[in-house]
C-alpha cells in the first residue's frame, strides 16, 4: 500500500477496536512487530474482509452520495427512456442492457432510501417525545438497529462501486522457481509448491503438475502446476513474487544459515478465446529422437514447444505420455501468460497510484520470509509475523496472510475510490 | 531377505524416494475415462476364472489366436503388496533406468492409490503398508527386465500406449501407433471442416493394426458416417475391435478382416475418404531397426517390400478406385522420397484421376504424408 493512500485512508476511517483484538486473538497466533497502518486509522477485525465494518467518514459518505444519486438519475433517465414509444430498438436494447446492470444497486439503494426515510422519521419522533422515557428508549433502541442496517447497505454499496477484477473468478497457474542459492533454492522451491499443493487440497481445488524440472538433489528447479476451481486466482493473486527462505540447508555441514529465494507467480487461467488466440500465430514444434522417424522409431519421449510468434513467448513441455497431452499443458500455460501480459499491459495504463498497491503483479517485490531458525514467517506487504512455520508449509495458515492481504486490498480500493474524482 | 526385525530406517534407506514418490503420486492423471473398459475387464476376467475351472477356453472373440491379454491398466487389482516390496523393486528398477519409464509403469500398475497412504507410511517409517497392485510385484521384476535386457518396448510391457487423447491396447503383433500418425487424423479433420459433405460419408482406414486412426476419425467424425477399419493379421483384428469396444464404437466403427482392398467388396467408388499407414521401409532396411522395432514389432507391418513402396502403390490405384468423386485420402510414407514418387505417380500413371495432390511434413519437417482429392 502506497504512501498516499496510506495517509488518505487514515482521513477516511475512524478508530475501531478491532486491530488490538487482532493482536492478541490466540487463534492465529498472529503478532504485529509494526503495525501495517497507524492504530487510530481503521479496523482488521478478524482479518476477514466479509465481516468488516468500517465506520464510514463523512468525506466518504459524501463521496459515495453523489455516485449514488448519480446512479439513481441514470436509472430513472434510462427508465424514461425505455417508456417513451417512439425510442428506437437499439436505443430501447441499449438502455434496457445498461439498467439491467444498474439493478443490483439500485435495488440496494432503494433498500437504503427506505431506511433512511425511517431513520429520519425514528428521529422526528424522538424530538416530539423528549419528555417521555419509555418511548425515548424505545425509539432509540430501534435507531440503533436502523442506523446499523444503513451501515451494512452502506457497506454493500460501497462494495460494488469498487473495482472488480474479473479474473479472481477464476482458476490460475501457478509457478515456482527457484532464484538465488542454488539446491537450497531447489528444495524450497519443492517445499513452496507443496505448501500450495496441501492448501489446493484443503479447499477442494484441482491441483494439476504442468511440469516439474528437478534439481540435482531432486528439488524443484522450475515447477508449474494448474490449479481449478471457482475464486482460485482472486485468492491466490497475492502471493506472485519473491519468497525468501532462511535455513540452514540439508547440504551445509558447518551448520550456517543461508538466505535463499524462490519466486511465485500466480496467473488467472484463460483459454484461446480470452487471448484471442489465432493458429497462424503459434508455431509449433514437436520434438522426437532425431533419425528417419514413423516407422523406424519407437521412443517414449515426446515434447512439445510452442511459440507464439507475435509476443515471441515460448512454452515447452515434456514427458507427458502424448504428445497431445504435451500441447494441452503447453497451450494451457501459454494462454495464461498471454492473458497476464495484456493484464498487465492495461495495468500500466492505470494510475500510478495503482500500481502501488499490493497485486501489483511486481515479481521481484520481496513479499515473505520463513525464517526457520526462529520458525517464523513474515509477510512484509501486511507486516504480520506467524510463529507456525511448519503449519504454514502444511498450507494449514496461508488463509490467514491471504484474508490480511484480501482486506488490505479492499481496504486500498476504498482509499482510491475516494480519492478519485466521483 | 529382509529382515523382519532390525530393519533400517525406510525413510533413511530411500531419502529420495520418499520425496520422490510424493511427487510422482500427486502427478497421476485420473482415470481414462473407460468405465466400460472396466466392464470388458470384468467380463474378460470372468471368462478367463472359468477357463481355469473347465478346458477348453472359450475364445473371447471369434478370431483364431488366443484372448486379448488386458493390459495393465485395465487388469483386476486383485494382487497386493507391501510399501517396502514396492520401493524395493522400484529402487531396483531405478538403477537400470537406460530407458526408463517407471512412472508410467506405477502409474499403470497401482490400483486406487492413496497418496497420502503412502506419504504416512514414509513418514511414520512404517513399510508394511498394504496397498493393491494390479500385477505381483515378481512379474514387476520380469517385466522389468523384459523391458532392459530383452529391450522390449514399453508399450508392449504396459499393454497400451497413449496416443492424441486416446488410451489404445497394444500387444506384440501388432504395430505401436506412432505420434506423427496421429497427423493423419487432424488432416482427415481438416479436409472435413472444408466439406462437410465427407463427414457424411464412409470412411476406410486399411491395415489398421491397432485401431488407432480409425477410431481417431470415428472420435471427429461425431453423430455422422462410418468408418471400416481392415487389417490382414488376425492379432491386429482382435487388438482393433478391442479398442473399438472400449470406446464404445462398435456401431460406428466395422472391423474387417482380409488383405487391403479385399474387405471392401462393395463399396467401390462409395468411399468419401481413404487413410492408411501402410508398411513403407524397404526390406534392407528392416535388420537395422532400432531393437524394440526391429526385435519386437511384427514386419508385416513394417516391411513395404525392396523399395518400401509395394504397399503404397497399391493403395494409390486402390484410391482410384474406391474413392467417391471429392473423396480424400491421406497415406504416411517412409519420407521426401517416397512422397515424392507417389506425387509424381498420381500425376503421370494415373492422369485425371485425382486432384489437389500433395505431401505434408510431420513434426520433424520430414516430408511424410500424401494428400488429395478424387477428380469430380
Amino acid at each position: 500500500m502506497g504512501r498516499n493512500s496510506r495517509s488518505l485512508w487514515r482521513t477516511l476511517m475512524w478508530a475501531a477496536p478491532g486491530i488490538d483484538a487482532l493482536r492478541t486473538n490466540p487463534r492465529v497466533g498472529a503478532s504485529f512487530p509494526r503495525p501495517p497502518v497507524a492504530k487510530a486509522s481503521f479496523s482488521l477485525p478478524r482479518f476477514c474482509s466479509t465481516e468488516v465494518e468500517p465506520h464510514f467518514s463523512p468525506d466518504l459518505i459524501k463521496i459515495m452520495e453523489q455516485r449514488l444519486s448519480a446512479i439513481e438519475h441514470r436509472s430513472a433517465f434510462l427508465q424514461n427512456l425505455i417508456n417513451q414509444p417512439e425510442a428506437s430498438p437499439t436505443e430501447y436494447s441499449r438502455a434496457n442492457k445498461e439498467l439491467r446492470k444498474l439493478r443490483d444497486s439500485m435495488e440496494l439503494i432503494n433498500e437504503l432510501r427506505t431506511k433512511q426515510k425511517e431513520i429520519d422519521g425514528l428521529k422526528t419522533m424522538m424530538d416530539e417525545n423528549v419528555e417521555d422515557r419509555d418511548m425515548l428508549g424505545m425509539v432509540t433502541e430501534e435507531l440503533d438497529e436502523a442506523v446499523k442496517e444503513e451501515k451494512r447497505l452502506q457497506q454493500l454499496l460501497l462494495q460494488s462501486l469498487l473495482p472488480r477484477d474479473d479474473a479472481d473468478e477464476r482458476g490460475s497457474i501457478l509457478e515456482v522457481r527457484a532464484g538465488t542459492g542454488g539446491e537450497e533454492a531447489s528444495l524450497f522451491a519443492m517445499d513452496i509448491f507443496k505448501m500450495y499443493e496441501r492448501y489446493s487440497q484443503k479447499k477442494g481445488w484441482k491441483f494439476e503438475v504442468v511440469d516439474i524440472t528437478e534439481s540435482d538433489l531432486r528439488g524443484y528447479k522450475e515447477a508449474s502446476a494448474a490449479i481449478s476451481g471457482i475464486g482460485v486466482y482472486g485468492k491466490l493473486k497475492f502471493e506472485s513474487g519473491v519468497h525468501r527462505v532462511q535455513r540452514v540447508p540439508v547440504t551445509e555441514k558447518s551448520g550456517r544459515v543461508h538466505t535463499s529465494a524462490v519466486s511465485v507467480a500466480i496467473l488467472p487461467q484463460a483459454n484461446e478465446v480470452d487471448v484471442q488466440l489465432r493458429n497462424e500465430d503459434l508455431r509449433i514444434d514437436t520434438y522426437r529422437s532425431g533419425g528417419s522417424g514413423g516407422q523406424h522409431a519407437n521412443t517414449t519421449n515426446s515434447a512439445v514447444r510452442i511459440t507464439h510468434i507475435p509476443s515471441g513467448m515460448v512454452v515447452s513441455i515434456q514427458d507427458e505420455r502424448s504428445q497431445h497431452m504435451n500441447k494441452a499443458k503447453a497451450l494451457k500455460v501459454l494462454c495464461a501468460r498471454l492473458y497476464e501480459l495484456e493484464r498487465s499491459r492495461m495495468h500500466l495504463d492505470r494510475s500510478k497510484l495503482r500500481s502501488e498497491q499490493i497485486g501489483s503483479g511486481d515479481r521481484s517485490e520481496r513479499i515473505r520470509t520463513y525464517n526457520f531458525p526462529q520458525g517464523r514467517v513474515t509477510d512484509h506487504r501486511v507486516g504480520i509475523t506467524h510463529h507456525a512455520i511448519d503449519d504454514m508449509l502444511q498450507g494449514e495458515i496461508l488463509d490467514a496472510f491471504i484474508d490480511a492481504l484480501l482486506l488490505q486490498q479492499e481496504m486500498d480500493a476504498i482509499a482510491s475510490f475516494s480519492s478519485s474524482d466521483p | 531377505m529382509k529382515p523382519t526385525t532390525l530393519r533400517p530406517s525406510f525413510t533413511r534407506a530411500w531419502p529420495c524416494m520418499a520425496s520422490n514418490f510424493s511427487t510422482f503420486f500427486f502427478q497421476l492423471p485420473p482415470p481414462p475415462p473407460l468405465a466400460h473398459a472396466r466392464n470388458i475387464a470384468h467380463q474378460v476376467r470372468h471368462r478367463r476364472i472359468h477357463s481355469s475351472l473347465s478346458a477348453p477356453p472359450p475364445p473371447l472373440l471369434a478370431s483364431s489366436p488366443p484372448s486379448q491379454p488386458l493390459p495393465l491398466f485395465l487388469r483386476p487389482p486383485k494382487y497386493t503388496t507391501t510399501v517396502l516390496d514396492l520401493l524395493e523393486w522400484h529402487s531396483w528398477a531405478k538403477s537400470h533406468r537406460r530407458l526408463c519409464r517407471l512412472n508410467w509403469l506405477m502409474e499403470d500398475v497401482l490400483h486406487g492409490f492413496d497418496p497420502s497412504l503412502m506419504r504416512k507410511a514414509v513418514a511414520r517409517d512404517d513399510p508394511d503398508v498394504i496397498i493393491s497392485s494390479r500385477a505381483d510385484v515378481q512379474e514387476l521384476y520380469s517385466l522389468w527386465k523384459q523391458r532392459m535386457e530383452e529391450r522390449r518396448p514399453f508399450q508392449y510391457i504396459v499393454g497400451c500406449e497413449h496416443w492424441r487423447d486416446l488410451i489404445l491396447c497394444v500387444r506384440e503383433g501388432v504395430l505401436i501407433p506412432r505420434p506423427e500418425t496421429a497427423i493423419i487424423v487432424d488432416l482427415v479433420g481438416d479436409a472435413i471442416s472444408k466439406d462437410e459433405g465427407l463427414r457424411e460419408g464412409l470412411w476406410v482406414d486399411l491395415g489398421t493394426g491397432s485401431g488407432a486412426i480409425a477410431i481417431g476419425i470415428a472420435k471427429i467424425l461425431g453423430n455422422y458416417g462410418s468408418v471400416i477399419a481392415t487389417d490382414l493379421s488376425p492379432v491386429a483384428i482382435q487388438v482393433a475391435s478391442f479398442n473399438v469396444e472400449i470406446y464404445s464404437l462398435e456401431d460406428k466403427i466395422e472391423v474387417r478382416e482380409g488383405s487391403w482392398l479385399e474387405p471392401l467388396k462393395g463399396v467401390e467408388g462409395k468411399v468419401a475418404g481413404l487413410v492408411s499407414n501402410p508398411p513403407y521401409i524397404p526390406s534392407d532396411g528392416i535388420s537395422g531397426l532400432q531393437a524394440e522395432v526391429g526385435r519386437h514389432e511384427p514386419r508385416l507391418a513394417l516391411d513395404g517390400g525392396a523399395e518400401g513402396m509395394d504397399d503404397l502403390l497399391h493403395l494409390c490405384n486402390g484410391a482410384a478406385s474406391m474413392l467417391k468423386p471429392g473423396g480424400f485420402f491421406a497415406f504416411e510414407t517412409n519420407g521426401e522420397k517416397q512422397c515424392k514418387f507417389l506425387v509424381d505417380y498420381m500425376q503421370n500413371q494415373l492422369p485425371g484421376s485425382f486432384c489437389n495432390v500433395n505431401t505434408v511434413s510431420d513434426f520433424a519437417g520430414i516430408q511424410r504424408f500424401v494428400i488429395g482429392f478424387r477428380n469430380r
